[in-house]
């Protein structure tokens, strides 16, 4: 499982926006979307291909976390991308999207692409929030948008990959720095021969006790 | 996918609908009959891992019988024999995360305790997987913090063992706290909080007891090793790729100091102290303190390291801003402000079996020296609290006045050592945070901090309080603000910024007014070094093209900026590096020196503006005369004006869109008028447009003799931005009447400028009386009055009382000392031929100099020249010409006279001073008033004589230049 470049990316949104979904809808398509079953997940990776490269994603929700400052803190400082997701049916979660930029600017470092994701897409006859709207919430604070619905997966591939992308044409610039993994991109263990594959690891991964 | 290998299990047929319990039978079944995982079953085990997961939730979302199955068939226990099996990442991660799924989405909460009841979980979470695969590190930490969040009194009990003292979910977790992978170390340490923030007090004991000494510890010894990395990267420095991992040093220790407030801030009082200590002892005293120190030696062999002096600052500084953990903050604070090196020898007693279970715990065997670690805890503790009481009853018999004392506290003579910035303001800087940072620290007794600031307040016979402030300290401020305005200084704005802020908080009290209490002779250093800014900016003016510009630019970058935090300012890895002297390195403006000439008139400015500030708020003044431009008193768009008698020029403007609109254009003093006539009233205009005539660009158009092209850009003090507002074609009647617009747009933007010049000029000049200028300018405008221009228009409460009254009533002054300036003919006069209304401000600065002499004792004995140095001179018998001519005026020159001299004589009753000044700015603007109403009167004689008034030597009503003398010109038209 070899790959070019790692990009951490978080999600951010109120609760109850379906960040959850959108994550575990893009990271395992084998969930296939029912209309009696939400289900969603903290964390999960994949891997895409953008250039004819070999990309690893991996998103990490920061949901039920936000009552300590040094954890919101540390999460959006270790992430190159940001998925900052509102519910087109609830207008007080676009309303709180201002809140949640300001703390993702303040925090984060100030290369990381931040997308606006409109969820829940497929309930238009309950959209509270109009496209346009969105459009213009993020035209004028420089963030990429789309409408996605984590319940017929509509949007959902671009989205994540749309953000990959522009990360890894800032990679090409030499925007980022991508020796320093503070940034939420790691080099793959590919290209860069002096570091192992395997990390020096944990306390805990003394050689022999490896089962798997 | 499934389909197809749906035959491989065999025993049951695959129900057709994959939600139901028929499937998780089947898919039961599957996991039996594959209870060794091999390379052919592999694919299938972990679809039916992530079909289980599947299935379940929907269960616990739709049929409750789904999830008895799955308790009844025991079915977790083959997730465990499955990965105790050489399984490989790819079964594992799907494991996992068939795990974090379950725990993340089941809503039912006694599907949760049947989960969690047969211990399996612990099981799991005691394996041993091989973490060295990233993967799976994240896979297995993540699902750590998802059972972290279902935490509460209830679940505790199935994670952490009361009988055999074993909490699995914790002890494992923490061992990951130093993972290379910042996501992991994040998720430890939110899986910590959440397990503290339970309140379960059996469990707590168990953490402060097992865990606590060992945890903190190898935490408090990480972030030490990450601070001595942080100083060996400053000591390297500059190159770019150290410049990340500086900013990333640095925002990894604020990462470590908010995670230590959050813990702190959950207030278990056991754990606090616990951590207290080991922070107190292992880091902030002897590294952060210890290292403050310059002089003091190490004797120990066994030297504990240090770092510099400068990141010794800057960190104490990020602890006081985030921590207010109040027995943490107070004995730093009372060790930093009135303890000696003697802190360290008790210190040491205790630390150096500490040392030993640090470097027993550096080793990846954490987990845990906890028998050791016991041994010190009780240790140290008595030597904490041996050290505690007299640091803390001690302050208020110290006084911090007294220089000999302040000897014996080397922390707080090196924190004041370091405000001297005579080679550079690097240490400075820091200093003044940390000061701030202590002044703002509420975890910090007040008596403590102002033995620092204040001294005690001393209660005088009469009741009165004598207010008494630091002095050595305040000396220091000053200096550091008399550095600033030295022609080569090495001190940032940032840094005198601070000072100033700083030194305000010191002596000008917080409640009310903000009165102050500042000695005369550290007000008259601030004024001295004020106006040896002044002299500096004063070259500027005169060389410099753009000063307008830049001065205008940079009074509102001043002021739109938000102000200064020093909680920013601590975030700033930059500021860790030597002061950077160019714009190359990408360092903000007021955090590097000036580069350049251009710059450094830019500073000199801010500077000015800073100082102004500053001299205005301890002489409890208001600002009068910045910003140049006061938005409130200009036209806005849908104003009504009177524009009977004005000079109006009917023109068609035409948008780059090809909208066509009949507009008139009316040119004021400052503003570029579009109006269309008012349908309501006869001779009036509705504002559709305005601008500055300062920012307009005006291009013939080559095809078109009756057309003009107009760009109008956005004021400085609208937008940062300045984009066009307007940009559009005008064509007027003919070419005549486009000319004279072209001739009266061109000379209008040109005076435009030259007021504010003049005005600016006036604020530089006036070197020697308070900081405002006031009787100069405003007895100018008050002369321009009499002259009697005709004004553009009449503001609408003049022409109509009542209604529209109500509008603007509040700016009726305001607009009449607008018009005032208008008409004041002082600057392009001066700039030009005629030498009359130049006398009318040499005027003042003439009289100025009359006063002036009554001071020849003046403090600032050099500077007293340079009023006169910026203009020529020819002045002296205008002033006598004026002043004889208008009593009020004479009576105000006195009063000025006397007031500079008071300033001189009696410096020790600045308050005095200052009510007096009030007074006769009072006076001043009352008389501004009825002058108002008597130069409208005059204006029609000065209608009469136009041409008259460039010969005209007096500051005469009839004296009116520019307006009435382009209204000949340029073409009449009515609305």
């Amino acid at each position: 499982m070899s790959y070019a470049y790692l990009f951490k990316y978080i999600i951010i949104g109120d609760t109850g926006v379906g960040k959850s979904c959108l994550l575990l809808q893009f990271t395992d398509k084998r969930f296939q979307p029912v209309h009696d079953l939400t289900i969603g997940v903290e964390f999960g990776a994949r891997m895409i291909t953008i250039d004819g490269k070999q990309i690893k994603l991996q998103i990490w929700d920061t949901a039920g976390q936000e009552a300590f400052r040094s954890i919101t803190r540390s999460y959006y400082r270790g992430a190159a991308g940001a998925l900052l997701v509102y519910d087109i049916t609830r207008r007080d979660t676009f309303n709180h999207l201002t809140t949640w930029l300001e703390d993702a600017r303040q925090h984060s470092n100030s290369n990381m692409v931040i997308m606006l994701i409109g969820n829940k897409s497929d309930l238009e006859s309950r959209r509270e929030v109009k496209k346009e709207e969105g459009e213009v919430f993020a035209r004028e604070h420089g963030l990429i948008f789309m409408e996605t619905s984590a319940k017929t997966a509509a949007n959902v591939e671009e989205a994540f990959i749309n953000t990959a992308k522009e990360i890894y044409e800032k990679i090409q610039e030499g925007v980022f720095d991508i020796n320093n993994e503070a940034n939420g991109i790691k080099i793959g263990p590919q290209h860069s021969p002096t570091s192992p594959s395997s990390p020096s690891g944990g306390p805990g991964s003394s050689p022999g006790s490896g089962c798997c | 996918m499934f389909r197809s290998r749906s035959w491989f299990g065999g025993g049951l047929w695959k129900p057709k609908n994959p939600h139901s319990l028929e499937h998780l039978k089947y898919l039961y079944n599957v996991l039996s009959k594959n209870q060794t995982v091999n390379e052919s079953n592999r694919s299938l085990l972990v679809e039916t891992l992530r079909s289980i997961a599947e299935i379940l939730i929907w269960g616990d979302q739709n049929d409750s019988s789904v999830f008895d199955f799955f308790l009844e068939k025991n079915m977790l226990s083959f997730f465990l024999k499955i990965m105790r099996q050489k399984c490989g990442s790819y079964v594992c991660v799907q494991l996992l995360q068939t795990l974090n799924i379950l725990f993340e989405n089941i809503r039912n909460e006694t599907s949760l305790y049947y989960l969690l009841s047969n211990n399996h979980v612990n099981s799991i979470i005691e394996h041993k997987f091989d973490f060295s695969d990233e993967e799976v590190m994240a896979y297995y930490i993540s699902f750590l913090k998802t059972l972290s969040l279902k935490l509460n009194k209830h679940t505790i009990h199935f994670f952490y063992n009361e009988h055999t003292n074993d909490f699995p979910l914790y002890t494992e977790c923490i061992k990951f706290f130093n993972n290379p992978e910042s996501m992991v170390r994040i998720a430890v340490r939110t899986l910590t909080l959440n397990v503290y923030r339970v309140d379960d007090k059996s469990m707590q004991k168990f953490i402060r007891d097992k865990t606590a000494a060992p945890y903190f510890s190898n935490l408090v010894w990480f972030i030490g090793n990450h601070v001595l990395e942080l100083d060996g990267c400053i000591r390297e420095n500059s190159e770019h790729e150290a410049r990340s991992r500086l900013a990333d040093l640095v925002a990894e220790h604020l990462d470590h100091l908010h995670y230590l407030n959050d813990i702190l801030l959950l207030e278990i009082d056991e754990l606090n102290q616990v951590l207290t200590d080991h922070l107190l002892h292992r880091l902030l005293i002897p590294l952060y303190v210890a290292s403050l120190d310059k002089n003091f030696v190490v004797t120990d062999r066994k030297q504990p390291p240090k770092v510099s002096s400068i990141l010794a600052l800057f960190l104490l500084s990020q602890v006081f801003l985030i921590v207010y953990h109040s027995p943490l903050v107070r004995m730093l604070a009372s060790i930093l402000i009135q303890e000696n090196e003697g802190v360290f020898s008790l210190k040491r007693s205790s630390s150096g079996t500490s040392t030993n279970t640090l470097e027993a715990c550096s080793d990846n065997q954490i987990l845990f020296a906890i028998d050791q670690t016991e041994n010190t805890t009780p240790a140290q503790s008595t030597s904490s609290s041996s050290l505690a009481p007299p640091a803390l009853d001690s302050h208020d018999t110290l006084s911090v006045n007294n220089v000999k004392i302040l000897s014996q506290r080397p922390f707080l003579c090196a924190i004041f050592d370091s405000l001297e910035c005579a080679e550079n303001d690097y240490a400075a800087l820091f200093s003044i945070c940390l000061l701030e940072a202590l002044k703002h620290n509420k975890g910090i007794h007040v008596e403590l901090l102002n033995s620092l600031f204040h001294d005690t307040t001393t209660v005088l016979e009469d009741g009165q309080f004598l207010r008494v402030y630091n002095e050595p300290l305040v000396d220091k401020l000053i200096t550091i603000i008399s550095q600033t305005v030295k022609p080569d200084s090495k001190v940032r704005i940032v840094t005198l910024t601070l000072a100033v802020n700083l030194l305000q908080k010191i002596v000008v009290t917080e409640n009310g007014e903000g009165e102050s209490f500042l000695k005369d002779q550290h007000l008259a250093l601030i004024e001295g070094a004020r106006e040896e800014n002044i002299l500096l900016l004063q070259n500027y003016y005169k060389c410099d093209e753009m000063f307008l510009e830049l001065f205008e630019d940079e009074y509102l970058d001043m002021t739109a900026a938000k102000p200064i935090s020093v909680e920013h300012l601590m975030m700033d890895s930059n500021l860790l590096l030597p002061p950077a002297g160019s714009p190359l390195s990408g360092i903000a403006f007021d955090k590097r020196l000036p580069c350049g000439e251009a710059e450094r008139s830019r500073r000199s400015m801010r500077v000015y503006f800073i100082l102004r500030k500053l001299s205005l708020k301890l002489r409890k003044e208001s600002e009068k005369y910045l910003p140049l431009t006061n938005t409130q008193t200009c036209v806005h768009i849908d104003d009504n004006l009177d524009l009977t008698n004005s000079d109006l020029l009917a023109c068609t403007v035409i948008t780059r869109d090809s909208v066509k609109t009949r507009r008139f254009l009316v040119i004021d003093i400052f503003q570029f008028i579009l109006v269309e006539p008012s349908q309501k009233r006869m001779g009036w205009g509705v504002v559709k447009f305005v601008g500055f005539l300062q920012d307009i660009e005006v291009m013939g158009d080559q095809h078109d003799s009756r057309c003009l092209h107009i760009t109008v850009k956005s004021s400085p003090t609208q937008q940062r931005t300045r984009t066009p507002i307007l940009a559009a074609k005008f064509m007027f009647d003919d070419h005549i009447r486009c000319m004279a617009a072209k001739q009266r747009l061109v000379k209008g933007r040109q005076k435009a400028r030259e007021r504010k010049l003049h005005m600016i000029g006036k604020l530089l000049d006036q070197i020697r009386s308070s900081p405002s200028p006031p009787q100069n300018i405003r007895r100018m405008q008050r002369r321009a009055m009499n002259r009697g221009d005709r004004p553009l228009y009449v503001p609408i409460s003049k022409a109509l009382p009542g209604l529209a009254m109500v509008v603007n009533d509040g700016s009726r002054n305001e607009k009449g000392r607008r018009k005032s300036r208008e008409a004041s003919p002082a600057v392009q006069n001066q700039v030009h031929d005629e030498e009359i209304p130049l006398g009318s401000i040499k005027g003042n600065s003439a009289r100025k100099s009359i006063s002036s002499s009554s001071q020849a004792s003046d403090l600032n004995g050099p500077s007293s020249n340079s009023s006169t140095s910026t203009q020529p001179s020819q002045t002296t018998k205008l002033t006598l010409n004026i002043s004889s001519e208008d009593a009020q005026k004479t009576t105000s020159s006195v009063s000025n006279g006397k007031k500079v001299s008071s300033n001189k004589d009696d410096v020790t009753t600045p308050h005095h001073e200052t009510s007096f000044i009030s007074d006769v700015s009072e006076a001043g603007s009352s008389n501004s008033n009825n002058v108002f109403e008597e130069a409208n009167q005059v204006t029609k004689s000065a209608d009469v004589t136009p041409q008259h008034s460039s010969h005209n030597n007096g500051p005469s009503p009839s004296n009116s230049v520019f307006v009435p003398k382009v209204k000949k010109k340029g073409a009449i038209e009515t609305v």
